[in-house]
């Protein structure tokens, strides 16, 4: 029933953000041109790259683009889903977050879902279009494979959602950080490539600490046949322990709320 | 002696504008120290990338393991330099009726900009040269140094020009603010345009000819580009006077249209309630 309440206002919400949105539509059309061309971009130097050195640390060129679309993917529905975390450090420096504690739901769900970017959801198709091209053009595609693709993509989902909800906490906490979320999408973005690319200790750094490998990588390896069972299992338990770590770090964060502009 | 005094006044104004800028960037030091740690991560991305790519010793597009490492630390210094700047907030001034008390105070409007732009290079800078001799101390690169004085001259040149070329540029973004409250997304696009077509992340020349003799007469390639491909020493004296030649048409073409629409935005800006 919570569930079903949530859901419809999650629907209201996006709605009433897509309006918003498409008040300035040049605006919006700008954007999304934007963002496809940024696609395209790293796109053309990855051709442009393993034109010339025929694989990428072993991988080959339909490996090194189903790991750019996997990126993309898992890039997307976050931004797609919980863009209203980029608008968030606005809502505790003018006291608006005042308002969102007091109303009769929940915060962490208005500070995430309040504000969904459907525009994102071109991006989202583009993505997928570039997963199913590039994995039938894969040699070894097995139905686990698959199947732990899935799992994988929303472990990952989990993990970026525990850091969203840490960069929500530590916008209550420090209301000066503008750069979290965007630290955020740097560190994501090293997983354009495969992690394989860097050398230790950033290799293990992207792997255990900031988990873009797990989150990035990893799905994308395992369609491949190139994870062992025990990395598929540290992804699943890694991803529950983000996500258990970053709900004890917002009810921190919100016990600690001092309300700044009122 | 009245004329030095006047200009000593003048000079002050845009050297306080300059001290207030970076007394601003150390008043949120926590978003400058990750606004920094972020673009130290963009550079070990890159850096990593191409280490892994080409071996010692080997040579990939023309460039050797030390010349591409050397080219993509530069264009992260230059960056800090050139790339660095404050013009993105003219056309929020413009669209929140701020420039009405600029219009009324003693200073050149794109001079003030300007000297913004200092500050933020100053704090740039002296960020950037500490975490490189960080980096240098860490992972200790194969690095080029230049030492033919001729191309360090002409080095330095073409980032003022690229610093120049830049503000224009940026500037000219910023009039859009006079016509349109969509300030952001044309600068997103300039964002993704220079990202890729400035040469931050990998040199130009490794595109096919065609389109690296396009990217030359686009001003992009003229701020991080061609100053980084001067230091490495893979030009000719006659391109590097081609090129800066093309530096200097465009600047000369973007600061007339800046000055074009800045008199169209003005003669039909209105504001109240300031």
């Amino acid at each position: 029933m919570e569930i079903k309440r949530y859901f419809r206002l999650w629907l209201l919400f996006t709605r009433l953000t897509t309006m918003v949105a498409f008040q300035s539509r040049f605006g919006a059309i700008v954007f999304l041109f934007g963002k496809l061309l940024r696609f395209l971009f790293f796109l053309l130097f990855i051709v442009v790259l393993v034109s010339k050195t025929q694989t990428l640390v072993g991988y080959s060129i339909w490996q090194i683009v189903f790991f750019f679309a996997t990126f993309n993917l898992i890039d997307t529905i976050p931004q797609l889903l919980w863009r209203e975390v980029y608008r968030f450090r606005s809502y505790v420096v003018s006291g608006f977050f005042d308002y969102i504690i007091t109303k009769p739901i929940s915060p962490l769900f208005r500070s995430l879902f309040g504000g969904s970017d459907i525009l994102d959801i071109v991006m989202l198709i583009i993505s997928f279009i570039f997963i199913f091209f590039s994995a039938a053009k894969l040699e070894i595609l097995t139905l686990m494979g698959i199947i732990s693709f899935c799992a994988l993509v929303l472990n990952a989902m989990v993990i970026s959602l525990a850091l969203h909800i840490f960069v929500l906490s530590i916008g209550i906490l420090t209301t000066e950080i503008d750069n979290a979320i965007m630290l955020y999408r740097d560190l994501t973005q090293m997983g354009r490539l495969p992690i394989d690319v860097y050398a230790q200790p950033l290799r293990g750094f992207l792997t255990f600490i900031i988990p873009v490998g797990i989150m990035i990588t990893f799905p994308a390896k395992a369609i491949m046949g190139l994870l062992s069972w025990q990395m598929l299992i540290f992804s699943f338990a890694a991803g529950l322990t983000f996500f258990i770590l970053s709900l004890f770090c917002w009810n921190f964060a919100l016990k600690h709320y001092a309300s700044v502009s009122s | 002696m009245l004329l030095g005094a006047c200009l000593q006044n003048k000079m002050r104004k845009y050297f306080l504008v300059i001290t207030n800028t970076w007394n601003e960037i150390l008043t949120y030091r926590l978003s400058f120290i990750l606004w920094r740690l972020r673009t130290v991560l963009q550079l070990l991305t890159i850096y990593f990338l191409w280490s892994s790519l080409i071996p010692h010793q080997k040579t990939l597009f023309g460039y050797s393991q030390s010349l591409m490492l050397t080219y993509v630390i530069g264009t992260s210094f230059i960056s800090s330099i050139v790339l660095s700047t404050r013009t993105h907030e003219i056309g929020e001034n413009i669209n929140s009726g701020n420039l009405s008390a600029f219009l009324a105070r003693p200073i050149g409007y794109f001079g003030y900009w300007f000297a913004r732009d200092m500050g933020d290079k100053l704090g740039n800078i002296t960020f950037s040269l500490i975490e490189l001799a960080f980096l240098f101390f860490l992972i200790n690169p194969p690095l080029f140094f230049q030492t033919d004085v001729i191309y360090l001259l002409f080095f330095i040149t073409t980032i003022f020009l690229g610093i120049i070329l830049h503000f224009c540029i940026g500037s000219l973004l910023g009039m859009i603010g006079f016509w349109s409250p969509e300030v952001w997304a044309p600068r997103f696009i300039f964002f993704i345009l220079i990202g890729f077509f400035a040469g931050s992340l990998f040199p130009l020349d490794i595109f096919p000819k065609p389109i690296f003799n396009l990217l030359q007469f686009m001003p992009f390639s003229y701020l991080l580009f061609f100053p980084l491909k001067i230091y490495l020493g893979q030009l000719s004296v006659p391109q590097i006077m081609q090129g800066i030649s093309i530096s200097l048409v465009w600047i000369i073409f973007l600061s007339g249209c800046l000055y074009f629409v800045w008199r169209k935005g003005l003669k039909m800006y209105t504001a109240y309630g300031n």
